[in-house]
């Protein structure tokens, strides 16, 4: 039985090898997508069964006989024992969300072999480590969140430090996000038409969820879901529609504000009239529509038509301006690694786990699947025509406002496009233009339209599959805008209710409303920057995005390598150390060259001094010198831990310091071992 | 069949049916309008990861 298991895990080994080589080392010819199935498949298989046991064993040490937190301090409404398997789907659905979709879609300006690369590596080695090792070190200390263990484990300095990355990333991400939205849909009204009208289709699954079948949240959002069909189909009409159309057809400063508006209002609503429905609505698509793409592309196992590496690895791109150190390492952030998911393993899921072997399975494992979303964005945006992948891809200010202009622009690269092409590609997805769409957004619908359009109802459906693409990517954002605002709004009224005690009642309406707008203010900013910046805003935001999630990414390493350390387990601490490491040189490095880089396209305050130069709007100068003086001072912060994190280890290791665990003491499980 | 239990009790899980349920066990109310509205009002907001 032993050898052949052995013999199993070779062959997985070798197939994957093979996959990879293939992958790797085919230049000038097209590769099928599924080499990179096979090769991500392979890749995990190997991944979770070696790795992650050896994580789970050596370093970790689970301990099947121990009582998790789950067990004893079960209260029925945060601490429940729940079924590995539940937890599980619980955890992936709420780590995965719009970046493993947008950023490799991005980073695909590179070619398809270097996202994929760092997605596997990253992932195997890096984000699904990250993810179990704070999951479990959240569950040995009660379900702890990830700012409360840096202030235990490193100190104030750890704890503020933590505090401050994640309203950073949280302003950020919600900017960045909004930005994704607005350039998706842009003068479409088919695609505005379909999501505005998620807004009323929220509100009556709210009152139905309430009033009429209190509790039955599945049937609600089935019926949901076959309302929001009925809208995507509807948008047709609408946007063929002269009178009615106009009124959905909005430019980038429009959909910035009603978004601005709207995250007001989900974050000042009552829970149950808008958030809550949508987050279901959200959830079932997301679930739905991931697996339909997995099995499309197994189904349909398109051709890549990009080539492995393009010749912007240079730094020259179009879609972002960066070479592709490091600044394809920052660009893919949820699929690799995400500082963000160190949050969620210590939030809701280890008050959940009923063993502590299981966060393998749950840390690791959701990871891992989170990372071959990753790779299935990465098949959408490389089936397309590299041509047109620039064109969607391309802000006008690079390529040209004009149609023909930007299309012989990207010919011009290499990557031949015709106007005529593209608009007949416009025409068939029921949009004006194609062109200039940054964002990624646009680029993964027409990517996955085109993989389920080649097996599900043909070309004559091509546009219904577009808006459903396009409809499932910006409810999803939505969701996240929805959340993250009001969570921020709640940290906020936390911090504030220090100063006055009001201010931290959450049910208390002038304050809920003043923090909503601050938060709303705060993000809405940074959204307004990228709707008027020349380079399109993702050029700027995204990268921004990526560095103050890497560099929480950092600080969940650092809480982890500390933890490791003083638990005198020293010589396994380069499981977690490699990969912060490995963070620490690529965001300070990145920071670096978007703060000093004298290349305007790359470094804030070079563009600045450009636009200062030509006499242009002294707005855009100083939205550049606060993007340079924001990341200056995310890169300080994280030093600042650094520095804390080193002084804690030294103290640890030369013996100077006791170290003091903050485990919570050992209790004997009284659960009876699950079967399956 | 023991699949489609799981894949269920999941979904169940994830659209916080389960979490209703629970309530309701804990509260010692049944399932109605009223006790779903005080459900709601006690329903936290987690973060969606990116």
């Amino acid at each position: 039985m032993r050898g052949i298991r052995l013999l199993l895990w070779v062959g997985i080994a070798l197939f994957g090898a093979l996959a990879f080589a293939t992958v790797a080392l085919h230049r000038g010819e097209q590769i099928n997508a599924l080499w990179l199935v096979i090769a991500a498949l392979c890749t995990y298989a190997v991944g979770y069964r070696f790795y992650s046991k050896f994580v789970a064993a050596k370093v970790l040490g689970l301990d099947s006989r121990r009582a998790t937190p789950s067990e004893r301090l079960e209260d029925g409404r945060d601490f429940v024992p729940t079924n590995k398997w539940v937890v599980f789907g619980h955890h992936f659905a709420a780590i995965a969300g719009p970046g493993p979709l947008v950023g490799p879609v991005l980073a695909a300006q590179f070619g398809y072999l270097p996202g994929t690369l760092w997605i596997l590596i990253g992932a195997v080695f890096g984000g699904c480590v990250q993810d179990f090792v704070i999951l479990l070190f959240s569950v040995r200390r009660d379900g702890k969140s990830l700012t409360e263990m840096a202030k235990q484990e490193i100190g104030r300095v750890g704890g503020l430090v933590a505090y401050a990355s994640v309203i950073a990333i949280l302003i950020i991400l919600l900017a960045v996000c909004a930005l994704v939205v607005v350039n998706a849909l842009k003068q479409s009204p088919w695609g505005t038409f379909t999501i505005a009208m998620t807004i009323p289709i929220a509100f009556l699954m709210g009152v139905y969820l309430r009033q009429l079948r209190p509790g039955r949240v599945m049937e609600t959002s089935a019926l949901g879901f076959v309302l929001v069909l009925l809208a995507i189909w509807g948008g047709q009409w609408v946007s063929l529609h002269p009178a009615v159309g106009a009124y959905f057809t909005l430019g980038a400063p429009g959909l910035a504000i009603a978004i601005i508006l709207y995250g007001f209002a989900a974050s000042a609503l009552p829970v149950w009239l808008l958030l809550a429905p949508r987050d279901y609505l959200s959830t079932f698509v997301k679930l739905g529509t991931i697996a339909l793409l997995a099995v499309g592309i197994v189904l349909m196992h398109p051709t890549l038509r990009m080539p492995a590496y393009t010749r912007f690895i240079d730094g020259t791109g179009p879609v972002f301006a960066g070479k592709l150190f490091p600044f394809a390492f920052i660009t893919i952030a949820c699929g690799a690694i995400s500082g963000f998911h160190s949050l969620i393993s210590s939030g809701t899921t280890p008050k959940l786990v009923r063993r502590e072997p299981e966060t393998r399975m749950i840390g690791y494992g959701a990871m891992l699947c989170e990372s071959m979303v990753a790779i299935m964005a990465t098949v959408a945006a490389c089936v397309l025509e590299p041509g047109t992948y620039f064109a969607i891809n391309s802000p006008a200010g690079i390529a040209g406002a004009l149609p023909e202009k930007a299309a012989a622009a990207i010919s011009s690269w290499g990557f031949p496009v015709t106007a005529e092409g593209m608009h007949r590609l416009a025409e068939s997805v029921g949009e004006m233009t194609l062109f200039n769409r940054t964002g990624g957004a646009p680029a993964f619908a027409v990517g996955m339209a085109h993989i389920f359009s080649s097996s599900l109802g043909g070309q004559a459906v091509m546009a219904l599959w577009y808006h459903f693409a396009l409809m499932f990517e910006a409810l999803f954002i939505l969701t996240v805008l929805d959340a993250g605002t009001r969570v921020g709004r709640f940290m906020l009224q936390d911090a504030l209710g220090h100063v006055w005690r009001p201010l931290g009642r959450t049910g208390w309406y002038p304050s809920a409303l003043a923090t909503s707008a601050l938060i709303v203010l705060a993000w809405g900013y940074f959204l307004w920057q990228g709707v008027r910046d020349p380079l399109g805003g993702i050029n700027s935001l995204w990268p921004l995005f990526g560095i103050s999630n890497q560099l929480l990414a950092a600080v969940a390493l650092c809480v982890a390598t500390t933890i490791t350390i003083k638990a005198r387990r020293a010589r396994y601490a380069l499981v977690t150390l490699v990969p912060l490491a490995w963070l620490v040189v690529v965001t300070f490095t990145a920071s670096w060259h978007k703060i000093f880089d004298p290349d305007p396209r790359i470094g804030f305050l070079a563009q600045a001094r450009q636009i200062a130069a030509a006499g242009g709007n002294a707005r855009l100068t100083f939205n550049n010198q606060l993007d340079a003086v924001v990341t200056a001072i995310l890169v300080v912060m994280v030093t600042l831990l650094l520095v804390e994190s080193a002084r804690q280890w030294m103290a640890a290791l030369s013996g100077r310091k006791l170290s003091s665990t903050t485990e919570t003491p050992f209790v004997a499980t009284r659960l009876v071992e699950e079967q399956g | 069949m023991k699949g489609l239990r799981i894949l269920h009790a999941i979904l169940r899980e994830i659209f916080e049916e389960s979490a209703y349920e629970r309530f309701c066990v804990r509260e010692g109310l049944g399932r109605g309008r009223g006790s779903y509205a005080l459900f709601l009002r006690q329903r936290r907001v987690g973060l969606k990861c990116c």
